[in-house]
This record gives C-alpha cells, sequence and structure tokens, in this order.
C-alpha cells in the first residue's frame, strides 16, 4: 500500500527530485528499475527457450542452448579483467553471446543444409570450448578482486539494475521478443520437421536463422546485464506448455508473461528470505525444480 | 493428356554418388501412380525432387507446364502436398491445430489462420471422416489416425497433387484400405493427382481394380525400367528382376468383377 502511494506521488510530481523523500529514492531509483529489469529479463529468456524447443523439437533445448550463455560468461569475464568498467563488461559479453552461436550456425552448417541435430551438436561444442576459456580467465584472474566478481557474476543478479540496464538491454530483447512473437505461428509449423515444414511452403533455413537469430538476440540482451540465470529458459516454456497448450500463438505471449513474473518473483524471494541477495540462478533452481517436478506430477506429464 | 507434373531427364547424385540418372515420367489429372522399386533404389529422393526439397543436378521438373526452379517455396506448397511415410510428432497440438497448417502456404508470411482457414480445414477433416478426433491431442491417437490426420492436412493445403512417400506401410489392414479407398475417392471425385511410392505392387492393383486411372513406374537401377498399366507392368518377370524373386499374378476377369493380385513365393539365391 505504501509502495503503490510512492508509486503514485512519483507519478503525480515527478521522480527528479533526489534526497526529497527516502521512500520515493527507493521505490523509483531501486526497485522499480530493478523490477522491469527482472520483468524484461525473464520474458526474454523465457520466451526464447520456447521458441528454440519449438524449432529443435526438443523439450530439454534451452535458451541457452547454442552457447549464447557460456559466450556471454566468457565475454563479461574478460569484461572484469581487463577493462572493469560496466560497459565494457555489457558490450563483451553481449558480442561473445552472439559471436558464440554465430561459431555453432557455422559448425551446423557444415552439412550445406544445417540440419536442427547439426546445430545442437555445434551448440554442445562451442559451450565447451568458452567454458574452457573461462575457466583459464579465471584461473589467471587476480583472486581478490576480480575473481570474486567473475563468480557472482556467473551466478546473474539483479541488484545493480539502473534506468541505464534497461535502455541498453531493451533495445536487442524487445527486438528478440517481438521477432518471435512474429514467427509465433511458423515455428508450429518448423515443428512439424524440416521436409513437412518444407513441404507447406516454409523456407526452413530462412526461417530458422531467424529464430534463432531473434531467440539469441534477447537471451543476449538479457544475459549481458543481468549475467547467468540459468533454468528459466528451460522450465517457463514447460509451465506454459501446461497452462496453455502447445499452439504457439498462444503459449509465445504466455511464456512472455509467466518469464517476466517468474523471474520478478524469484528475485523478491532472494531478496527477502535472508539478510543478504541470493544469488538468482540459485533460487531458480531451487525454486523451480521442485515446482516443476510438481506440475509434471499434477498434469501427468501434459500428453508428452 | 494435359501433365501435372513431368520430369525431363532429371538426374541427381549426393555429392558424387548418382541416385537416379536421366528419368523421365509424367502425371496427368486425376491420375495415380505408383513408384515400385527396392529399398534404396531411390524413390525417396526423387519425391524429394519433385517437393523441391533437394534440387536436380541436371534435367527438369515442370508442375502445370511451370519448371520448378523458377517457383519459391509457398508456391511450390499451393501446387503440392505431402503425406510422408511416418509423421514424427513433435509437442501435443491438437488434430483441428494440426490440419489448418495446411493452409500455411495460402497465409502472409507474418500472419495467422483466419476462421476461414479453419473452416477448409474441418472440410478436410470430414472428408477424411475423423470429425471425432477433431479435438482430440494428437500425440494420444495411434498410427493409422495419425497418418489420416496428416492426409487431411495435405487436403486443407488444398494442391492439385499430393505426393506420398510408402503411406501405407506402417498401417494395420484397415486403415492401409481406409487409406486406400480415400485416395481412389480423391482421385475419382476431385481430379486430384496422386504420385506415391509403395513397396505393395498390390496397391497399384487395387486402384486398377478399384477403376481409377493408375500408372505404376518400375525403378530400378537409377532409372525407371518399365512403367504402364499395373496389368502390363506387375509381371512375374518383371519382379524375377527387380528383385530376385518368384512369384505369381492372380487375375480373376469374373463379369463386373475384375481383381488382380501378386503373391510373392520364394527368394531366388544368386
Amino acid at each position: 500500500m505504501e509502495t503503490l502511494r510512492t508509486l503514485y506521488m512519483g507519478i503525480s510530481s515527478g521522480i527528479d527530485q533526489p534526497g526529497g523523500n527516502v521512500n520515493m529514492d527507493i521505490v523509483w531509483q531501486i526497485r522499480l528499475p530493478r523490477a522491469i529489469l527482472g520483468g524484461m529479463a525473464g520474458a526474454a529468456l523465457a520466451v526464447s527457450g520456447t521458441a528454440l524447443q519449438g524449432l529443435f523439437r526438443n523439450p530439454l533445448v534451452s535458451s541457452g542452448m547454442l552457447g549464447v550463455s557460456a559466450g556471454a560468461g566468457f565475454g563479461a569475464a574478460l569484461g572484469i579483467v581487463f577493462f572493469k568498467s560496466a560497459l565494457m563488461i555489457y558490450v563483451l559479453a553481449f558480442a561473445f553471446g552472439l559471436a558464440a552461436v554465430f561459431f555453432s550456425y557455422t559448425i551446423g552448417r557444415i552439412y550445406n543444409s544445417a540440419p536442427a541435430i547439426m546445430l545442437v551438436l555445434g551448440g554442445v561444442i562451442v559451450s565447451s570450448i568458452f567454458s574452457a576459456l573461462l575457466s583459464l580467465v579465471k584461473y589467471l584472474a587476480n583472486p581478490y578482486e576480480e575473481l570474486p566478481s567473475i563468480v557472482f557474476w556467473l551466478m546473474g543478479s539483479l541488484a545493480s539494475a539502473s534506468y541505464r540496464d534497461i535502455a541498453i538491454s531493451s533495445i536487442p530483447i524487445i527486438a528478440g521478443i517481438t521477432g518471435l512473437f512474429i514467427m509465433r505461428w511458423r515455428i508450429n509449423v518448423l515443428s512439424m520437421g524440416e521436409r513437412e515444414a518444407s513441404s507447406m511452403g516454409i523456407n526452413v533455413n530462412i526461417d530458422r536463422i531467424i529464430v534463432v537469430f531473434c531467440a539469441t538476440l534477447a537471451t543476449a540482451g538479457a544475459v549481458s546485464v543481468c549475467g547467468i540465470i540459468g533454468w528459466i529458459g528451460l522450465v517457463v516454456p514447460h509451465m506454459g506448455r501446461i497452462i496453455a497448450g502447445s499452439d504457439n500463438r498462444i503459449l509465445i505471449p504466455a511464456s512472455i508473461s509467466l518469464g517476466a513474473s517468474f523471474l520478478i518473483i524469484v528475485d523478491n524471494i532472494g531478496r527477502a528470505v535472508t539478510g543478504t541477495e541470493i544469488p538468482l540462478s540459485i533460487i531458480t533452481a531451487i525454486i523451480g525444480g521442485p515446482f516443476f517436478v510438481y506440475l509434471l506430477k499434477k498434469y501427468k506429464g501434459g500428453n508428452w | 493428356m494435359n501433365h501435372v507434373i513431368e520430369i525431363k531427364n532429371g538426374s541427381f547424385s549426393y555429392n558424387d554418388d548418382p541416385v537416379f540418372e536421366e528419368i523421365s515420367f509424367a502425371l496427368g489429372r486425376g491420375e495415380i501412380l505408383c513408384l515400385f522399386g527396392p529399398n534404396g533404389c531411390g524413390k525417396t529422393t526423387l519425391l524429394d525432387n519433385i517437393l523441391g526439397y533437394h534440387k536436380l543436378k541436371s534435367g527438369s521438373i515442370l508442375i502445370h507446364g511451370e519448371d520448378i526452379s523458377t517457383l519459391g517455396k509457398s508456391e511450390i506448397a499451393r501446387r503440392i502436398s505431402y503425406v510422408p511415410q511416418v509423421h514424427d510428432k513433435s509437442f501435443p497440438f491438437k488434430v483441428i491445430d494440426i490440419v489448418v497448417m495446411g493452409r500455411t502456404p495460402h497465409i502472409g508470411s507474418m500472419s495467422s489462420p483466419s476462421s476461414e482457414d479453419y473452416n477448409i480445414a474441418e472440410e478436410a477433416i470430414k472428408a477424411v471422416g475423423i470429425e471425432h478426433l477433431k479435438n482430440r491431442i494428437y500425440t494420444t491417437l495411434s498410427g493409422g489416425e495419425t497418418q489420416l490426420v496428416i492426409l487431411a492436412r495435405a487436403l486443407a493445403q488444398d494442391t492439385s497433387v499430393i505426393i506420398m512417400d510408402e503411406p501405407a506401410s506402417h498401417l494395420d489392414f484397415r486403415h492401409e484400405l481406409i487409406l486406400l479407398e480415400l485416395i481412389a475417392e480423391l482421385v475419382k471425385t476431385k481430379k486430384i493427382s496422386v504420385l506415391m511410392s509403395t513397396h505393395s505392387p498390390n496397391h497399384a492393383f487395387y486402384f486398377e481394380n478399384a477403376g481409377v486411372p493408375a500408372k505404376i513406374a518400375l525403378m530400378h537401377n537409377r532409372n525407371i525400367m518399365a512403367s504402364g498399366l499395373p496389368g502390363e507392368i506387375i509381371s512375374e518377370k518383371n519382379m524375377e528382376r527387380i528383385f530376385s524373386i518368384t512369384s505369381k499374378v492372380f487375375k480373376n476377369n469374373l463379369p463386373g468383377e475384375n481383381l488382380s493380385f501378386i503373391m510373392p513365393l520364394k527368394t531366388i539365391k544368386r
């Protein structure tokens, strides 16, 4: 209630009056950007996972499948060790996230038609290479300052959320989500398999690049600002499928809102449960895992 | 006769491995062509070429007189639909949502199917006789029911040609017959043309017995060894040449009942 009144005060009298009111600063400068960023990141991870699961016809695929997370982790570690500026960490994480998927795709094209299984294999190869490179950077990093920063970054956090973070990450996230939203009917058809989708007039190679690119853009945008938040891109699509069904015309929007709500709730729990903040990926896994088991049991696997 | 599909001197190879060479045949309107030949003789690859999934190394494929290499994916898909041997199920979609996917080449690349498209899908479901399955989750259906759903999807695609790759090879006795009856019905009433590969020469006999214009092409040694009416082409001699087996063709020429079938008897040791 107090929060709502403060939000209203901010809207009615303008928010550019720092120092005026402690509540107002907390709500407008700390909590609200954190919630917005969390919502965007959660939506991006969940919708990318949904789209890639549909594209690869595989319920075990997640948003990090093609190496985005591993690439971004390595990029962020480089940024932390060599530049120490927040902006460079974003830029490097984002760039290496995209680069990792590009490498996966190139490996997948060893066969000239890039069948889905080759892409997944490419993702596995590229992920493990970037994980190795990340370990190398960690090994060489200063163990008192840089190493803890890298480790905390990798566990994911919204603690430093600011309007600048939102501005930076909103461009790729919104572009990626919009693209996937437009493609949602075609993802249905793509999930029929390559040959059948092609016989229904889908240019499989082009549409697959579009879906992979949009999913990568959204995921990289989220990961480069919030760190690596596991599990959402895998589990939220399944929650969506159990609640909304498999039709991507409904499932894609459902994943967007479920992912956003899920991450905001998880972040609140992480902030409130103990005196210190618990990193996000710890909570997403601890809460998400049992909740997923509960859903699977209740809906008997949703006809899988 | 006006040819719906015509392939002229078509050759295809994977890298340097030739699959078929200098193949020519034609399919007329309201006609069934059964493609028959041993495992691995290239039937599926040939069908893939006509579907635009692969490209010929040389020669040409014409659909209604237009060269396939000048047509885009959705232009091909508005002319030819496809029923695979087995549909590999993915997510638990409803049957109606699977069938309406057949409308994809008719709708814009950024839009979703309209209520008009759903009406067409419902008609296709009715034509195949699976109204009772309309709202079922298709991952719970049997293989035979699934194949009918996929046939309904091909009908919703509203094409003049349907290509089927061994459509009955995994079906039980009854579902095989349901599928053959439906194909014969579609060819007779809607003048749809069907190109199907099959491992059963009796499929071709079935269509001939049912009085549907049917031809059979025997694929052997990377080419079409013989083609024509099933009664002329399916012979004990041809089966021996292709498969090294002895077999017997039975013909029953009773008035008003013209039945033929072939029975394999024994392999010949090579």
